[in-house]
């Protein structure tokens, strides 16, 4: 074929001019859907700031970074209750356990009183008959049975007595071992488990916390970011607007091609004078296609990387903290219950030794007062084997019986003086215990308590406002989630719309080849047509209309059959010179 | 609420103008060509100009030049938003009463500082 006539290139250049004009049709309807997407994008994206910004500034009111050492206060105040309770009950247990040998010591007493009371009573029976065997001689012994008689109705109601409250007191006391022998062990339990467990709480409130401290900075990377990305859209949107107007100047350099070749017909050699232009328009149009092919590349990625990446930081790590330090914050308050429920236990089972041993304290004061009424026996029974003894010798050995009845009386004396000041002693050392017990117990009073008391009240308030916060902050996140779905939708129009504009920008290809084609065919048919031009002329010729220093750049680039310069698409844009 | 008018035969490029200026808190009008931009000056003020130069029925110096002579606007910032960067442009465009002058594609943050200095 032989393209020196108008009637090869002039149609292909007019059909190659409707193409990029019916393209440039489409773009740029398909960019003001972008724009309009972008725009939509853009308002959600200011939502979900807005939303997120107000989650970091309720984190930053509600103090929420100050629970963290509450919470290590409370742990470390719970480790101190616990570990006071665990050596009280420890040292109350081995007092509680002397108290019972020391109790069942009384038990022994008051069965060795049964014995002796007995035996007093056998010998008032004996006195009696002795005194009636004796008749007359005997009527000065009548006191000693009667005597003998009411020592034994004393001593065996003392003793019914002691021994009653002593079993009671046993019973008592006995309970309460078993409740601290209980206890000690799951104390002890419970100590280790809370060791291990508020350690895991307080780790897990620290590194939740952590999380929640980098939020405002992340956020406002965040912030930056987004912006950064709004910057790459618009930029990239209005390089469109360039490659527009590219695309325009190509179509006029194809009309003016056009109408210089159909002009050039009506001289003899006009069309062979016109041809190095034409080839040389060509060639600085299919520069300007390639160029204008590499900038939509350009701007187009750019436009779906920067929306991808707004959806990506408004999705960020914000959304995720309500729910997240909820779930720290139950942890530490299921912590909090369970220290709230130690302490009421602790308060039960102390109230529980408390009374026995209140119990204990009001069987030593029995215990007191029988011991003054032993004593009092002791002294009267002494008494009594002295005077008998003294009366008898009077006698001679008619009051054999009431000698030896007398010498009896005095060795049960001595008897009694011994459990006397055996029951004295035994009563002296559970008193001891008992204060000492007292003293001990001041670890499960309320004063003791209030260090926990306080740290309680301080980590429920902290607790409360990282609640608030959380939950605030779980709400916020379900709007930004609805939101960032919202904005999904309008990156999916973008993509869409992206497909198609790539589609369209195919059509540049098609354009290029036929262009090509032509230009081709011209070398062929004339090979010198490369050198047959005026380079300067073809310049002021086809840079007529141009707009751009990158149009020209190119337009050298094509007559100097350089590289196509290379073009950074921008992803921000250029400054304002102020005049 | 400061006035803004946008110039721009570019549909995309007024939305991008209009959106950035928006957010920033300001009203935007926007016009198709200079012939249009000088009719909403006529019927509105304005507290800063910004426009585009090669544009169908009236350029942007030609209505900058038209503007400048209407009362209430000698001072009033004019910026030209263009692809053109040849200094002869630019003397032009001074000339004309221009206030600055920005390269397509302009840098939005860099604008609206620009902008906050401009019309206070």
């Amino acid at each position: 074929m032989s393209v020196g006539t108008t009637t090869d290139v002039v149609p292909t250049l007019e059909k190659a001019k409707g193409e990029l004009e019916a393209m440039a049709r489409i773009v740029e309807s398909e960019i003001g859907l972008v724009a309009r997407a972008f725009e939509g994008l853009a308002g959600h994206t200011d939502t979900i700031l807005d939303l997120a910004a107000a989650i970091v500034g309720r984190v930053e009111n509600e103090g929420v970074s100050s629970i963290l050492p509450k919470v290590q206060t409370l742990g470390a105040a719970a480790r101190r209750f616990i570990a006071e309770r665990l050596q009280a009950t420890t040292g109350i247990l081995e007092m509680v356990t002397t108290e019972v040998k020391l109790l069942g010591q009384l038990t022994g007493v008051a069965c060795s009183q049964e014995t002796i009371a007995l035996e007093i009573k056998a010998l008032s029976v004996l006195t009696n008959i002795e005194v009636v065997r004796l008749g007359t001689i005997g009527t000065g012994f009548q006191y000693l049975a009667r005597e003998l008689a009411d020592f034994s109705k004393s001593v065996a109601e003392d003793t019914r007595e002691l021994a009653g409250h002593t079993a009671v007191g046993r019973a008592a006391i006995e309970d309460a071992r078993r409740v601290l022998s209980a206890e000690l062990p799951r104390l002890r339990e419970e100590l280790a488990r809370i060791e291990v467990d508020l350690g895991n709480a307080l780790a897990t409130v620290d590194s939740s916390l952590a999380q929640l401290s980098r939020t405002p900075m992340q956020f406002r990377t965040g912030v930056e970011d987004i912006a950064r990305q709004i910057a790459g859209v618009v930029a990239a949107i209005q390089t469109h607007d360039i490659n527009r107007q590219m695309n325009e100047h190509v179509q006029e350099a194809f009309a003016l091609i056009s109408a210089r070749m159909r002009g050039a017909e009506d001289s003899e050699d006009g069309v062979a004078r016109e041809l190095p232009r034409a080839y040389a328009g060509l060639t600085i149009q299919i520069y300007q296609l390639r160029s204008i092919k590499g900038t939509v590349a350009n701007w187009t990625s750019q436009i779906r990387a920067c929306m991808s990446g707004i959806l990506k930081v408004s999705a960020g790590e914000v959304v995720g903290i309500g729910p997240a330090v909820l779930e720290q914050e139950q942890k530490v308050s299921s912590q909090l219950a369970r220290i709230e429920l130690l302490e009421r236990e602790s308060q039960g089972y102390s109230e529980r030794i408390q009374r026995t041993l209140g119990g204990l304290s009001n069987l030593m004061q029995l215990v007191s007062e029988l011991l003054k009424r032993s004593k009092s026996i002791r002294d009267r029974l002494r008494l009594l084997a002295f005077n008998a003894i003294i009366e008898t010798s009077h006698l001679g050995t008619q009051a054999d019986v009431i000698l030896a009845i007398s010498k009896s009386i005095k060795e049960i004396s001595a008897a009694w003086s011994q459990i006397t000041d055996q029951s004295g002693r035994a009563m002296q050392e559970i008193l001891n215990l008992v204060k000492q017990t007292n003293q001990v117990m001041e670890a499960f009073s309320q004063a003791r308590n209030e260090s926990l008391r306080e740290a309680q009240v301080q980590a429920r308030a902290g607790l409360d406002n990282l609640r608030t916060a959380a939950e605030f902050a779980g709400r916020q996140a379900q709007e930004m989630k609805a939101a960032t779905e919202k904005m999904q939708v309008k990156i999916a129009q973008v993509g869409k719309t992206g497909d198609l504009l790539d589609a369209c920008f195919g059509r540049v290809d098609a354009v290029l080849t036929e262009i090509e084609s032509v230009r081709l065919q011209l070398e062929i048919d004339q090979p010198d047509v490369k050198e047959q031009y005026d380079a300067a002329e073809v310049e002021q010729l086809f840079s007529a209309s141009y707009t751009t220093e990158l149009e020209r750049d190119v337009l050298r680039a094509a007559l100097r059959g350089g590289a196509l310069p290379v073009v950074q698409q921008m992803s921000a844009g250029n400054s304002v010179e102020l005049f | 609420m400061k006035r803004i008018l946008t110039v721009d035969d570019s549909a995309s490029v007024r939305q991008m103008v209009s959106f950035t200026l928006r957010k920033a808190g300001y009203e935007v009008v926007e016009a198709v060509d200079g012939k249009d931009g000088l009719a909403k000056v006529g019927s509105g003020k304005f507290d800063l100009i910004i426009t585009d130069l090669n544009m169908p029925n009236m350029d942007g110096i030609e209505m900058m030049a038209a503007i400048r002579k209407l009362p209430g606007y000698s001072f009033t910032p004019m910026l030209m938003l263009t692809t053109e960067s040849q200094v002869e442009r630019k003397d032009a465009g001074r000339k004309a009463g221009a206030t600055g002058w920005i390269v397509k594609p302009f840098d939005a943050d860099k604008l609206i500082a620009v902008m906050q200095k401009l019309v206070k």
